[in-house]
């Protein structure tokens, strides 16, 4: 990694450290603080400023080495900063970019209708020049603004006129809301169609990557400790093969994929190897997050140990960002050089 | 051989299920979970309706699986308030079965079973708790981690050291069995919170700081605990396979209902093959658990109890159902997220942890069949 990288990851550790890694249960059962949320903005983590030296845009390796680093302490901050960075601001108007870069308002997107299994009885459509309807599945469904698509197939961002009317089950990301928003509003403009929402989820791979590998190496990095020091049977569990073998492998896929996902990106490669990047990811870290527990024994179901969280984490994520059918079909299909895998 | 069941059990898994489908609602399930609190009412709908039958060991795996299948956290709750009567059962004089087995075994009374410390629970026999004989006192000092019914139960199956072990290699020696009452001085239950799954079971650390125990109520004979708590865990964790088989088919029966309702369907308007797959290895693994647990508690059940098929039929039915949460998860997507299977996800990854870990399971099958054991 350059120096220039190595200066960020390590500024960014060091945030963790500062603001993070005391109340990553906090923020859980809390939401994100508002001391934290400030510390993010001054970080320029929540707008695409200046992060490297004086006049240098954040570029995407940049970005998602903060989104990895930050994933390792609080998935949950790590996907404000994703949904804020990868998405709104991809989509969003100029002044709505401006307000949510300098704190003074919070945007999301819904974008959960590009996943499997959405359903929802009374989709967002237009009616006398006026969005109603609502959208299931928001993450940051508190939001000032709301990013969504309407079945007309305009993608809107929507800037009042709408609360949430449900609050949905938290698997994962718990330090965000998660619920269902009803719209009823003329307070909206139009910024693109539902196509330009499929795109910047496409060009969000890499930084889905990025959380997915976050989320497994914090939960590997905790096993890891914990094994340094447990003990059983007079010996520490680190100097048991059925402990050390699978942490040593996984900690070994994981600094491949990790690297693998930074030459992807200074690289610009193509789609389908990050689209394979993600996958792998995304796979090695529930395979990680449940050994992770597993060598906690009894403590890694429970909460105060921070290892739990990352196995509920993943799945979530997984969920809501990792469309697997579509995503393996693509893969077969560029293989094949035809549509492929279908049946 | 015969695989078909007979009227008894038949009709106690109906009756399991026409319990769960009354008393386990959606919301009682939600509730319990959010609020990590116990059941206390089914335990009542319980005695009243006598679903637990004791003097019948398959008519108990049943409907502990029967229940799980409805739901984890209510189906174990309402399953567990006798946890470590067996020991009393299999070791206990006539005066602590009538004091204390009897009431347990009636549904008036809760008892759960204290083996696993802060320091380790895989390693039982590096337990630190002690009972000194003081006169007509066992005088109990120490911690219990992790304790089911910890907070609610008025009896404890303890197991403490005696006398030192005779060497390093016998550890296991000098380890004592008790009957430890929670209303009496010097115990203490602090509730764990924040378990990621089964929260409507209760779970607590216990201490005891110079507890008073009546000689009497050591269980069997003084230095012979570890190997009555081994003879307990041979019989619990066919009960914790049972677990496992019904939380890993109730996600299946929640999968088959959603790719029936959703799919996705290929032009041919069948499933695509690649969740049809998923399918069948999920339903195969959980028959294969089905199949080892049914074999492992038929030993059982005939007072000749197989370990390591019981340790086969524990671990693999555990990681049946971790996977089959798994797999739902994946499939059902966001319909999964916001419904019970989010719970299943939780609840399940306990089965490879409680009663023994998968990595101490299949130390035990090795170790045992090398040994020439069965
Ligand atoms: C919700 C809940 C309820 C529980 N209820 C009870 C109860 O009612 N009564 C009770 O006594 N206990 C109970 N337990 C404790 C449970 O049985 C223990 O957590 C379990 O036995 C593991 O012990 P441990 O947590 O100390 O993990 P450890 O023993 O510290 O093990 C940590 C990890 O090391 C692994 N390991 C240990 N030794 C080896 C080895 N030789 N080779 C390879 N790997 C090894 C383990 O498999 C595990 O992965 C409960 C636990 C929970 C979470």
């Amino acid at each position: 990694m350059e120096e220039e990288y190595r200066i960020l990851e390590n500024s960014v550790k060091d945030f963790n450290s500062k603001y993070l890694d005391n109340i990553v249960l906090k923020i859980e059962k809390e939401g994100i603080p508002e001391q934290v949320r400030k510390a993010m903005l001054e970080q320029g983590f929540l707008g695409m400023v200046q992060l490297l030296d004086g006049n240098k845009v954040m570029d995407k390796k940049a970005l998602s080495i903060i989104i990895e680093v930050l994933s390792t302490s609080s998935p949950s901050v790590a996907m404000e900063v994703f949904l804020t960075n990868v998405l709104f601001h991809k989509l969003a108007d100029e002044q709505s970019i401006n307000e949510v870069s300098q704190g003074i308002k919070r945007g999301t997107v819904a974008f959960a209708e590009l996943m499997s299994g959405y359903d929802n009885e009374n989709e967002l459509h237009m009616e006398s020049e006026k969005l109603i309807g609502t959208k299931k599945y928001v993450l940051n469904s508190d939001a000032d603004l709301i990013i969504a698509s309407a079945t007309d197939g305009n993608l809107y961002i929507i800037k009042s006129g709408f609360k949430e009317i449900e609050t949905h089950r938290k698997l994962g990301f718990r330090g965000l809301k998660f619920g269902k928003v009803e719209f009823n509003t003329k307070d909206y403009v139009k910024i693109g169609t539902k196509e330009d929402l499929v795109k910047a989820y496409e060009e969000a791979h890499p930084f889905i990557t990025a959380l997915a590998i976050g989320i497994a190496e914090g939960s590997l990095m905790k096993a890891i400790e914990y094994s340094k020091v447990r003990s059983a049977f007079g010996n520490l569990l680190k100097d048991f093969q059925p402990i050390a073998f699978p942490i040593s492998m996984q900690y070994n896929e994981l600094s491949m994929l990790k690297n693998s996902l930074y030459l992807a990106l200074s690289n610009e490669s193509e789609t389908a190897d990050i689209l394979f990047l993600k996958m792998k990811s995304i796979e090695l870290a529930k395979e990680i997050t449940k050994n992770s527990i597993q060598v906690h024994g009894g403590y890694g179901y429970i909460e105060d140990y921070g290892v739990e969280k990352f196995y509920r984490d993943i799945m979530s994520l997984s969920v809501l960002l990792y469309n697997e059918e579509e995503e393996k079909k693509k893969l077969a299909s560029k293989l094949y050089e035809t549509e492929a895998g279908y049946i | 051989m015969d695989f078909e069941m007979d009227e008894e059990m038949i009709s106690a898994i109906n009756k399991a299920k026409e319990f769960a489908e009354k008393y386990f609602t959606e919301e009682l399930a939600d509730k319990m979970d959010r609020e990590e609190q116990f059941p206390m009412e089914l335990l009542n709908y319980s005695n009243r309706e006598g679903l637990m039958d004791y003097s019948n060991p398959w008519k108990i795996l049943v409907t502990i699986e029967e229940l799980c299948r409805k739901d984890p956290g209510l189906g174990i709750s309402t399953t567990v308030p006798a946890f470590g009567s067996e020991v009393l059962m299999l070791y206990g004089s006539d005066m602590l079965k009538e004091k204390y087995l009897d009431p347990v075994l009636k549904g008036q009374k809760i008892m759960g079973l204290a083996v696993t410390e802060p320091g380790g629970g895989s390693d039982v026999a590096s337990s630190k708790t002690e009972a000194k004989l003081e006169g007509d006192y066992y005088i109990l000092n120490g911690a219990k981690m992790f304790i089911t019914n910890g907070g609610i139960a008025d009896y404890f199956v303890v197991l403490a050291r005696t006398s030192p072990p005779p060497s390093p290699d016998k550890r296991h020696r000098g380890m004592s069995v008790f009957i430890v009452e929670s209303k009496w001085e010097g115990f203490k239950a602090n509730k764990i919170h924040g378990k990621m799954g089964v929260r409507a079971t209760n779970t607590a650390e216990l201490v005891f700081e110079n507890v008073r125990v009546p000689k009497e109520n050591l269980v069997g004979e003084e230095g012979k605990g570890f190997y009555y708590i081994m003879t307990f865990f041979n019989i619990s964790r066919i009960y914790v396979a049972a677990q496992g088989l019904g939380v890993a088919q109730g996600i299946l029966d929640r999968l088959m209902e959603h790719i029936k309702k959703y799919g996705p369907v290929n032009s041919q308007g069948e499933p695509i093959e690649n969740i049809q797959f998923k399918l069948a290895e999920i339903a195969t693994r959980i028959e294969a658990s089905r199949g080892l647990t049914y074999k492992a508690a038929s030993y059982l059940f005939k007072f000749n109890p197989n370990p390591v098929l019981t340790s086969m039929a524990k671990y693999y039915s555990g990681e049946t159902a971790i996977l089959a949460s798994k797999v739902a998860m994946e499939i059902m997507g966001l319909k999964a997220l916001n419904s019970e299977l989010e719970r299943f996800y939780r609840d399940a990854r306990i089965l490879e942890i409680w009663e023994g870990t998968s990595e101490i399971e299949k130390l035990i099958i090795s170790r045992m069949m090398l040994k020439g054991g069965k």
